[in-house]
């Protein structure tokens, strides 16, 4: 292990500094660029480098070569880093611990390198390896492949260049294509696969019956028509760029205002939109549709991710969020449109793809202006309007506070003069302390002591008002506080802040514990508590405070009560007020200013006064009543105050150069490069980059959109991992087929609906799902498509399914999302799964509203996304909790009832049979056989329809399309 | 407990449930086209469990476990940087520790006067005084501790336990997450996910007074109902598999019916209190007058009841988020450092001592891994105008006990004053290095393809602090 050697290394080794000049012990001169840098880059920088430097070594730079004593310059068979290259008798070598030994030749001339002196040319680096170069398959111009001819035809084969593509691969890998799969597969398999619903029976019946040999084509059409397959493709997109609604990390507020964006997304794909402009929309929706609600929406692309809200009083953290903050934008621009992980290189190159640190930051100066908040969302018309509504109200409140504070001015300047005297006048009493305030007061019997605040010391309206312990002492000698639950007084409140993992969390029991650590907290502006003695008693004192024991500075701690009033009672229904705050010095300086200038007022200027007060209240009202602009969680943008820098490894305290936004210099031998100044418009900076990432030439955009649209309909990608094209993803299992689909990008202007007809319309589509014994050896899963690969619904899928057959899905499109959760707020926010959950969620699950990190039953259970991270392909999981839910949870039961009602509904009365076929129809989109039904109509006699239909939700073939 | 009686019991439970001998998660999952778990360990397992437990809010080293006497002597004075920023903004003065330490066990290691019952173990456990988190706010923190990143979406320690090893038992989940009844610590739910890892490997949360969800069955659906329904349900599933073979997935899906249909009688079972002894309540406290306290004990005692029966990864949290007091339902004593530890010592000392005594005594403990975490430390100064400290992410404690451990132990170190680490700097990396070595684990092996890159629990980084183990 390399930290246990440099121990040794240490001690053994004498200063042994690396040269940074030329020492000529030369035998034979070898040059460091040339022959050494690549062998360290070929075998070491894997691990050694910056930002990954194993061992604490990097073998960027030589700096840590020399600090660490590794070599002694002229003496290899003394230097440490030879000794671990170089094999013991027939072992490998201690380095490098991955990949293959250096070759005896690669040894040699390291240590002739050494042996002259080992010297690394000052401020020399060494780039790290990547496993891809320039010439990686995916950065390549889109080939135009021609489709191959089979070795064989085939009935029906091949129907299409997309077979042509296929049956080769098949047929060159002695494989063969199946059959094609009768009618009710194939509609179920296609209505699930646009619309992520079942086909109804009228669906079925209509299709399976239909004459007309262009029948699926047809049904194709009306499904891309319907608006259910935006609700369906709208949601994979929603996957793939990260869409979550709510912020994230540990405060994790729900977002209310992000629906908007998610219905432009199904609406985008119900249109058609073309891709190129979808990208451009989503990257610079604010500039080139600037007025336009419908198109600035789309900038919701970018700021649908997380963000750590909290805040941070340490500036060093706050940067370091804040890159983290635009890293999330940058991971999901390059995933997203190019398959790129450029977030890979944030802190050094990229391992594996050639993507240079430099083309991260050229990415993110185009998003260094974006801000992660909401922002109007309206036409240029209505913010006019709304403009003109509030101009003219916010220029008059404005002249009427000029006024107030004029004679503010005037009024002020007299006080001054006898500030002191008016201040023993008006407040001969102190003012109350957080500490402990005391009022002492004639003895009175009662039993009842109610405290009133009228007014916090915190902003008036607003801060609520904490305590720690409210004390009433007995009028006698010695005293005691008989408040305390230990003698049997109860304290409670009118209100309190309410959490609801603890709701006792700022109860009343803290005012009469006897200890000063936690308070109540009223959660109103001003609050009341009351303390009830358990008798009649004599009491001349009231103590209470904030921060008793002194935990604070004197000017902070949680506001506390300001002016109040003390009431006693016998009974608790009269009361007798037995002190106030009058007389005392008002706390703050702001309010103690206020009285003074209101008590030295003379009579017209008071009446003056009121005048302006009485002015500024109604102009205040009138504003209010302005509705406010609708906003959405699309993000603000400004233009940024410094230009874009390198971090040196990632850290933002490590200034490297300045960089302007420019094109990823990873295709600059494919597609034209741009580079706008450091501090070009922002807005220009995204618009410029659309641009590019659409840009004829291209390729990886039109290559990962055809990819992620086979990998939809197929359930694998030819392309395996749909948002990486790079070293690191899968090989393409099609290359040609990939390319050709990708020309056909261009071909149809970027529209999905002509790809979707192209590939449905496919025989290598409509194959049966069948299993081959045959085949399956030599593919086991069907990668070659030699059958239609079988593959289970999506989470959203299967609730929409389950409402669907029960006759419940509301088919309402768009607006505010439902909640399968409980949300609460105490400061943080907290889920809770609903064990109930109501009407209001029987719409289609692409509208509820996913908080990240929550799973919710049903949906988080079956794979739905934690939508923290990109998410291009699903996980399928198969878990006992999946089977507990669906068994039992009572959304379940509730649905297994509506659908027995239906079956009941929708058959003559009292048949069994016809109820089983209907059920299976709607379940299945076939009959039972026999066996079946038999099976069935006992059960049903037996424990009824309910039990049968929670059943039939819980099959495997419910949840399974072949 | 020996293994034999282990295997006893699982099979006993199996038959009750199903008439079905046991079929293990790992197997059932194996079988799973599309989720390859790892399933193997790379060398000889010195764990075969763990238990975590985590006290959320930034639990203060230098009042708990990391012994300053500098600090009391330079208590009032500024430090050299002044008056620094941190999370909340300005510091003060150096604070000293309201409370005393005191010197226990044979290893004569000091530990805070506020933790009588836990300090009675201290030869058992081998500290870390000289972590380090990247981050100085709870929820990234928390995150990082428990998945290796400060962002969202990465799978938790105990997913990737799952995921790396599958489970240990036939009838309950492989990674529980017991959350305080105080609520969730920051972050929620993300420090049990599964992240981009299989859905099925995520942690489930629960208590002791807030069980598994959906375990029982409905009312009205009648234990017979019950059973015809499931009869009729294999009838259907039976049909489907014959007619569409070739897919495992429909088999696996069949097991995990059946799976959760002894989850249905097991989980009850292992939550029920009621057998343990009246002497074992009072060990941990589980009646004790203060609420928190007895619930926490509860959960001390639930995990014991998890671990034996099996569940590989069992957390513990001790307190819970961010409230709108700091310091009022977690360790996050920023104002009134006395009067929050004296609130939250006594809620965790004694239940979690027994717990630790309960492991010694069965047995359990030679084969359980203990964790002891929270997501940073404490400033040795007081935030600017309080009496309590701020967060400080360069310098605090952790410490591990049990199975594969070396016993009063102290590796690293943090400076005079506890301010940073400054001696064999630890990181949350180096931390599971360690923890998967004891599980028999490269933790450079154990990876998951994900967006680009193979994604670990311990990142790019990392080496297995040697000097913890026995």
């Amino acid at each position: 292990m390399w930290n246990r050697c440099l121990i040794l290394l240490n001690i053994a080794l004498l200063h042994s500094p690396l040269c940074y000049h030329w020492r000529l012990h030369a035998k034979e001169q070898i040059d460091f660029r040339t022959q050494v840098a690549p062998i360290l880059q070929k075998h070491c920088l894997r691990c050694h480098s910056d930002g990954k430097s194993s061992g604490k070594l990097s073998l960027t730079t030589g700096t840590n070569l020399a600090e660490q004593q590794l070599v002694v310059p002229g003496k290899p068979d003394q230097s440490r880093l030879i000794e671990i290259i170089t094999p013991a008798a027939g072992k490998r070598p201690e380095m490098p611990q991955e990949g293959p030994a250096l070759t005896a030749q690669e040894i040699g001339t390291l240590r002739g390198w050494v042996g002259n002196g080992a010297l690394w040319p000052a401020s020399f680096e060494i780039k790290s390896p990547t496993s891809a170069s320039k010439s990686w398959w995916s950065l390549q111009p889109l080939s135009k492949p021609v489709p191959p001819a089979p070795l064989q035809a085939l009935p029906n084969w091949p129907s299409s260049p997309v077979d042509q593509f296929v049956l080769r691969r098949l047929q060159d890998n002695g494989l063969s294509p199946s059959s094609q799969a009768d009618r009710r597969a194939l509609i179920r398999r296609v209505t699930f696969d646009l619309t992520g619903l079942p086909p109804t029976p009228a669906d079925i019946h209509a299709f399976v019956t239909d004459p007309n040999p262009a029948a699926y084509e047809k049904l194709i059409d009306r499904l891309l028509a319907s608006p259910q397959y935006g609700e369906r493709w709208g949601r994979h997109w929603l996957d793939v760029m990260r869409f979550g609604e709510s912020n994230g990390y540990e405060q994790n507020h729900v977002r209310d205002n992000a629906w908007p964006f998610r219905d432009y997304v199904i609406q985008s794909f119900n249109e058609d939109k073309s891709f190129d402009r979808f990208v451009l929309e989503q990257l610079a929706g604010d500039i080139v549709g600037q007025g336009n609600p419908q198109i600035e929406v789309a900038t919701g692309f970018l700021v649908a991710g997380s963000f750590d809200s909290v805040g941070n009083g340490n500036p060093i953290a706050r940067r370091l969020i804040r890159a983290n903050t635009l890293d999330d934008v940058i991971a999901a621009t390059g995933s997203s449109f190019l398959g790129l992980t450029i977030n890979c290189c944030r802190c050094h190159d990229h391992k594996f793809d050639p993507l240079a640190q430099l083309d991260y930051f050229r990415v993110r100066a185009a998003f260094e202006g974006l801000q992660q908040t909401a922002r109007p969302l309206t036409t240029t018309a209505q913010k006019q309007r709304h403009d003109a509504q509030r101009g003219p109200l916010v220029q008059q409140l404005s002249n009427v506070e000029a006024q107030i504070a004029d004679l503010r001015r005037t009024v002020d300047k007299r006080v001054d003069e006898e500030r002191t005297t008016l201040i023993r006048k008006l407040f001969p009493r102190p003012p109350v302390s957080k500490y402990g305030t005391t009022e002492t007061f004639t003895p009175i019997e009662a039993k009842f002591f109610r405290f009133t605040i009228l007014r916090s010391t915190g902003a008036v309206g607003k801060s609520t008002v904490s305590l720690d312990e409210f004390e009433l002492f007995a009028a006698e000698d010695p005293t005691r506080n008989l408040a305390l639950a230990t003698s049997g007084a109860k304290a409670s409140v009118r209100s309190m802040r309410y959490s609801n993992d603890d709701p006792l969390a700022y109860g009343a029991h803290h005012l009469n514990d006897g200890r000063f650590d936690a308070v109540w907290i009223s959660g109103e502006p001003g609050g009341q508590l009351t303390i009830e003695l358990p008798q009649v008693a004599k009491i001349d004192s009231a103590t209470w405070s904030v921060d008793r024991i002194r935990a604070y500075a004197p000017n902070r701690s949680g506001a506390f009560s300001a002016e109040y009033v003390l009431e006693a009672s016998r009974d608790g229904k009269h009361w007798t007020a037995v002190a106030d705050h009058a007389g005392r010095q008002p706390y703050d300086k702001s309010r103690l200013n206020e009285q003074l200038f209101l008590e030295a007022l003379q009579p017209d200027e008071q009446a003056h006064h009121n005048t302006l007060l009485n002015q500024r209240r109604s102009i205040r009202q009138e504003l209010a009543a302005i509705k406010p602009l609708p906003t959405a969680w699309i993000g603000t943008f400004s233009e940024p105050a410094e230009p874009t820098y390198l971090m040196k490894g990632g850290d933002p305290e490590k200034k490297g150069p300045n960089v302007a936004p420019a094109s990823l210099s990873v295709l600059d031998q494919v597609v034209p490069s741009y580079q706008l100044a450091e501090d070009a418009p922002e807005g220009s900076r995204r618009q410029k980059l659309a641009q590019w990432i659409t840009h004829p030439d291209n390729p990886l955009t039109p290559r990962v959109l055809a990819n992620r649209i086979w990998h939809y309909h197929f359930g694998r990608g030819i392309v395996a991992t749909p948002s990486d094209l790079g070293y690191n993803g899968g090989r393409p299992s099609h290359p040609q087929l990939l390319d050709w689909l990708a020309q056909q990008v261009h071909l149809r202007e970027w529209r999905w609906k002509p790809l979707h007809r192209l590939i449905l319309t496919s025989e290598t589509y409509r194959q049966a799902s069948s299993f081959h014994g045959n085949s399956a050896q030599i593919d086991a899963d069907a990668q070659l498509l030699w059958r239609f690969p079988p593959r289970r619904l999506t989470a959203e899928a299967i609730r929409d399914s389950i409402l669907e057959v029960a006759g419940r899905l509301e088919h309402k499109m768009g607006g505010a999302g439902f909640r399968l959760y409980e949300y609460t707020v105490d400061n943080v926010a907290t889920y809770y799964p609903r064990n109930d959950v109501g009407q209001e969620t029987y719409r289609r699950a692409v509208y509820h509203q996913n908080a990240r990190a929550v799973k919710v039953d049903l949906l988080g259970e079956y794979d739905l996304p934690e939508c923290a991270l990109p998410a291009p392909q699903r996980n399928v999981t198969t878990s006992p909790l999946q089977a507990l839910t669906l068994q039992n949870h009572s959304f379940m039961i509730d649905m297994a009832r509506s659908f027995a009602n239906r079956l009941i509904l929708e058959s003559e009365p009292g048949n069994i049979d016809e109820q089983i076929t209907r059920a299976y129809h709607l379940a299945f989109a076939r009959n039972p056989i026999r066996e079946e039904s038999t099976a069935a109509r006992r059960l049903i006699k037996d424990f009824g329809l309910l039990v049968f239909c929670r059943a039939l939700y819980n099959a495997n073939e419910f949840i399974y399309v072949h | 407990m020996s293994t034999d009686q282990t295997t006893d019991r699982r099979v006993w439970l199996g038959n009750l449930a199903t008439g079905l001998a046991g079929i293990s998660l790992a197997k059932l999952t194996s079988q799973c086209a599309e989720t390859k778990a790892y399933g193997k360990t790379d060398f000889l397992p010195r764990a075969k469990r763990v238990l975590q437990i985590f006290c959320p809010g930034g639990a203060s080293h230098i009042d708990l476990w990391d012994y300053k006497p500098e600090l009391e002597r330079r208590d009032g004075q500024y430090l050299p940087e002044g008056a620094f920023l941190s999370f909340m903004g300005k510091n003060g003065p150096l604070m000293k520790s309201p409370w005393k330490f005191r010197q226990r066990g044979e290893s004569g290691s000091w530990v805070s006067e506020l933790l009588p019952h836990v300090g009675s173990h201290i030869d058992d456990m081998a500290f870390i005084h000289s972590m380090t988190s990247k981050s100085n706010t709870h929820g990234p923190g928390c995150q990082f501790m428990n998945t290796g990143f400060t962002a969202d979406g990465f799978p938790a320690n105990g997913a990737w336990t799952s995921y790396a090893l599958g489970s240990e038992n036939n009838n309950l989940p492989s990674y529980i997450a017991i959350t305080d009844v105080r609520g969730e610590p920051p972050s929620g739910a993300a420090n049990w996910g599964s992240g981009f890892l299989p859905a099925e490997h995520q942690g489930i949360s629960l208590n002791a007074d807030r069980p598994i969800r959906n375990l029982a069955s409905p009312a009205g659906i009648s234990p017979k109902a019950e059973q015809a329904a499931r009869q009729f349900l294999n009838l259907l599933n039976q049909q489907h598999r014959k007619n569409n073979p070739g897919n495992s997935q429909l088999q696996a899906r069949i097991a995990a019916y059946q799976l959760a249909a002894r989850m249905q009688l097991s989980a009850p079972e292992a939550g029920n209190l009621a057998q343990e002894t009246r002497a074992t309540h009072n060990m941990y406290g589980t009646l004790d007058s203060n609420r928190f306290k007895a619930a926490y004990a509860r959960n001390c005692l639930l995990a014991r009841r998890f671990l034996e029966r099996g569940v590989r990864f069992v957390t513990v949290y001790c307190a819970s988020r961010a409230s709108g007091v700091d310091g009022l339902m977690n360790w996050d004593a920023h104002k009134k450092l006395k009067a929050d530890y004296e609130r939250h010592c006594p809620i965790f000392d004694q239940p979690t001592a027994a717990l630790l005594t309960d492991l010694k005594r069965s047995g359990l403990l030679s084969e359980t891994l203990v964790l002891w975490t929270s997501e940073f430390g404490r400033m040795p100064t007081r935030q600017e105008g309080t009496a309590g400290r701020d967060h400080n992410p360069d310098g605090f404690t952790t410490w591990m006990m049990g199975a594969g451990v070396k016993g009063g132990v102290h590796y690293g170190a943090t400076d005079p004053l506890g301010r940073r680490s400054v001696e064999n700097i630890a990181t949350v990396y180096d931390f599971y290095a360690t923890v998967l070595n004891l599980l028999g684990l490269d933790f450079q092996q154990l990876g998951y393809y994900h967006n680009g890159i193979e994604r670990r629990l311990t990142d790019v980084h990392g080496h297995v602090i040697r000097e913890l183990l026995s």
